[in-house]
């Protein structure tokens, strides 16, 4: 496994008002692994997933993935980026078949036999308007425009969440294959523990904007015997009810 | 409103005192200082009375908000209370408006008839807003047609001079029949009933998007973009057209024989363009409905691999495409209409009077210049609000809207008061050149200040803006050339001709588009 950092972020600060969202956080994501992002809703994960796409400015601190700025340089970094967010805002009046046209257009590295493979296995009808999919088959057309263009990293926030359990198993299945893929990276923000510690390697712990505990899955297993036990001691009982709901 | 209304009124007693009064007919410019807010405030009221702000117009879908369908109330409540609430509000809008114009204006206007017709126009939008259709647009063609049928209604009534108690007999009961229309409309949509008519369409589906160059791959990423904004937004003005442009065109059937009314309709659709470009520019450059913020830039879009520049460029192809196929419509459908409804021989005659006045060379380069300057103000229109929609600053956004509503308002006054006082005439057109060198001077100054912010924020190549540049330069120059020919004559000096083609040509506010983007999509 290479240690070169595919996201270096040191340092970040980031308020809205009165409110400080992420408080010096720096971490660095090495290639070729898969890193969880958890903690309660509203703890910032949101904010730092932003900074790393370029859509918030760093007010204090830097961001910077594959080296190169995602402010000043979108191109260089959202063209190695797939990205699946819980809003899943895709444009409800297009087709299915015309969201994976659009999509490939902006990656030379698109795949479409890949593309073809995730539309049958997901069970996509690409007549259909994404506004009349489900919320289930939206997370797919959603992840499988993240996924054909075999991105260098896959950022997935709270990807499923208000997901039924079959939906659940396709985004983890994705993540797997992923990984699968040699020097692929992995950045899964979610409030669900047992799902990230199933998948992750590394886990960031974040409360109220601030990082409490960064290690690998390995280390907090031997040291707390579970990424729940691990939550509850350095997030809190009561914050576990949100994280496991 | 009513603190606008009542400075209105303290305006006319304690400043203007005794003052010639306002007419209606001829019109009077001092009138627009109220018919112009008064007008947005009501069509304010139409859209949120109607939940036309939140909905979806061509949705097949009621746009009554779904989520009031599951309050424990029956439907007649549903019904009642947003058509109670918005008739009170506009009835009152209007009589408060119509006491002011009564006292202290002294204008003779009927108080009852106006707020009535207010709130029947209201009704029966919100009405014909709330049915399920079976075909998506059909919302907005059936709500326009019903509503030009009730305004044909009311101004025959007060061309014929209909008292006011026959004028309240005919918009009284339409009241009630608003109400039921709209009571079954909301039941259809409260359980899930939405008509299917779309079958005998379906071979519609199969045609190509026209600029999506049929069903293969796009050539870049950035025709993939630009397809994107035609799809988002570049098909609301060639709809728009679509739809007026019949009613338009049947007048000349109405004004064969009256050739100065084929002339003024002809004219007429010559501005719908970029009038409606105006209203389809605010989608282009606006809120987004589909942002966690409304005016933030989707997620979807600001993740996709390309600068701000290039979104900004996708925009203004799009733009350039629905100018594009809304002139077609209009420069195919005008002959057509012309020769079928016998006035081709008007338009010949009038051509050739222009031919005699100014030659034939000076008359071609007239007309197309004509043609091409409302090309390029249709698409002016379009995209001339995005360094201002594109930024996402609510504030930004308000102050830009308020200020140019204050300015529409003063319009009307400021023209008439010109009109009254010769000696006003007089100094305006000494100044004018000043005016104008002044205005010029700004817009320099602003495009330098663009200039150099693109330059510090890395948004444009420095190739690409001094490339911008100079074909804004060439493009000035053409026009000023053009210009100059037309215009020959010892009252309008050269230089007045290039200041007008320097303040003619858009430059800052095109450039700051990207900036504005940025400033969004990196926030």
């Amino acid at each position: 496994m290479a240690t070169e950092s595919v996201i270096h972020v040191a340092d970040l600060t980031r308020r809205f008002g009165a409110r400080t969202a992420l408080d010096s956080v720096s971490l660095s994501l090495p290639r070729g692994v898969v890193y969880g992002l958890v903690g309660t809703n509203g703890a910032g994960k949101t904010t730092l997933i932003m900074h790393i796409l370029g859509l918030l400015r760093a007010e204090s601190g830097t961001v910077r993935v594959f080296g190169h700025d995602p402010v000043a340089d979108p191109v260089a970094v959202l063209s190695r980026i797939g990205y699946l967010s819980e809003e899943n805002d895709l444009p409800g009046w297009m087709r299915v078949d015309e969201l994976i046209r659009y999509s490939r257009a902006f990656y030379p590295r698109w795949d479409d036999g890949y593309a073809d493979e995730l539309q049958g296995a997901f069970a996509l009808d690409p007549a259909a308007r994404v506004r009349s999919l489900s919320k289930g088959q939206k997370a797919r057309a959603g992840l499988l425009v993240a996924l054909a263009h075999r991105p260098e990293l896959l950022v997935l926030d709270e990807p499923s969440s208000g997901l039924d359990p079959i939906v659940r198993r396709d985004i983890l299945g994705a993540v797997l294959r992923t990984i699968a893929d040699e020097g692929r990276t992995v950045l899964f923000s979610s409030h669900l523990l047992d799902e990230v510690e199933e998948v992750a390697d590394h886990v960031t712990m974040i409360s109220e904007g601030a990082i409490v505990l960064s290690a690998p899955i390995e280390a907090i297993r031997q040291s707390h015997g579970s990424l729940s036990a691990a939550f509850i001691a350095h997030v809190g009982r009561d914050a576990m009810h949100a994280v496991t709901s | 409103m009513a603190v606008y209304l009542l400075g209105l009124a303290a305006i006319k007693v304690l400043v203007l005192g005794e003052m010639r009064p306002i007419t209606i007919v001829p019109p009077d410019g001092r009138a627009a200082a109220v018919i112009a807010p008064l007008s947005w405030t009501y069509f304010y009221y139409i859209a949120v009375f109607s939940f036309g702000l939140s909905g979806d117009l061509a949705a097949r879908q009621s746009i009554f908000p779904a989520r009031m369908f599951a309050l424990p109330v029956p439907t007649r409540t549903l019904v009642l209370v947003p058509m109670v609430y918005g008739m009170a509000t506009v009835t009152a809008l209007c009589l408060a408006t119509a006491l002011l114009a009564r006292w202290p204006w002294g204008l003779d206007v009927p108080l009852l008839s106006p707020a009535l017709l207010a709130a029947v126009y209201l009704a029966w939008t919100q009405a014909l807003m709330w049915m399920p259709y079976g075909l998506p647009g059909v919302r907005v063609i059936v709500t326009v047609l019903w509503l030009v049928a009730l305004d044909v209604v009311a101004l025959l009534a007060i061309h014929f001079r209909v008292s006011e108690p026959v004028m309240l007999a005919i918009l009284v009961p339409q009241l009630p029949l608003a109400y039921l229309v709209a009571r079954v409309a909301v039941a259809r949509a409260r359980r899930g009933d939405v008509p299917e008519w779309r079958v005998p369409f379906a071979w519609l589906s199969g045609l190509p998007d026209a600029p999506s160059r049929g069903r293969g791959s796009f050539s870049s990423r950035e025709t993939a973009q630009a397809w994107f904004e035609w799809r988002r937004h570049g098909r609301s003005l060639p709809v728009f057209m679509a739809i007026l442009l019949p009613f338009e065109l049947a007048l000349l059937w109405i004004a064969r024989g009256a050739p100065a009314l084929v002339v003024e309709i002809l004219l007429g659709v010559l501005l719908t363009p970029p009038l409606m470009a105006a209203f389809a520019g605010t989608s282009v450059s606006g809120a987004n409905p589909h942002a966690r913020d409304s005016y933030g830039v989707m997620p979807f879009v600001a993740t996709r691999p390309l600068t701000s520049a290039a979104l900004i460029v996708a925009k203004l192809r799009a733009a350039m495409w629905s100018t594009l196929a809304a002139w077609l419509l209009v420069l195919v459908a005008v002959p057509v209409a012309l020769v079928l409804s016998g006035n081709w021989p008007t338009i010949v005659e009038r051509a050739s009077r222009v031919v005699d006045v100014f030659g034939m060379p000076r008359a071609v380069v007239i007309a197309v210049l004509v043609v091409a300057g409302l090309l390029v103000f249709t698409w002016k229109q379009l995209v001339q609000s995005l360094f201002i929609g594109l930024t996402g600053r609510v504030w930004l956004i308000r102050s830009s809207v308020v200020a140019a509503l204050v300015l529409v308002v003063c319009i009307g006054p400021v023209a008439q008061w010109l009109a009254d006082h010769k000696r006003a005439q007089a100094a305006l057109w000494d100044a004018l050149p000043s005016i104008l060198a002044l205005l010029v001077g700004l817009k320099l100054l602003a495009a330098a200040w663009v200039a150099v912010r693109l330059q510090h924020s890395a948004l444009l190549g420095e190739g690409t803006l001094v490339a911008g540049t100079a074909c804004w330069v060439a493009v000035v120059f053409a026009l000023y050339g053009v210009l100059a020919w037309l215009v020959s004559g010892p009252l309008i000096p050269r230089y007045f001709l290039l200041l007008v083609a320097i303040l003619a040509i858009p430059f800052a506010r095109l450039f700051a588009a990207p900036l504005a983007l940025a400033w969004n999509r990196h926030r």
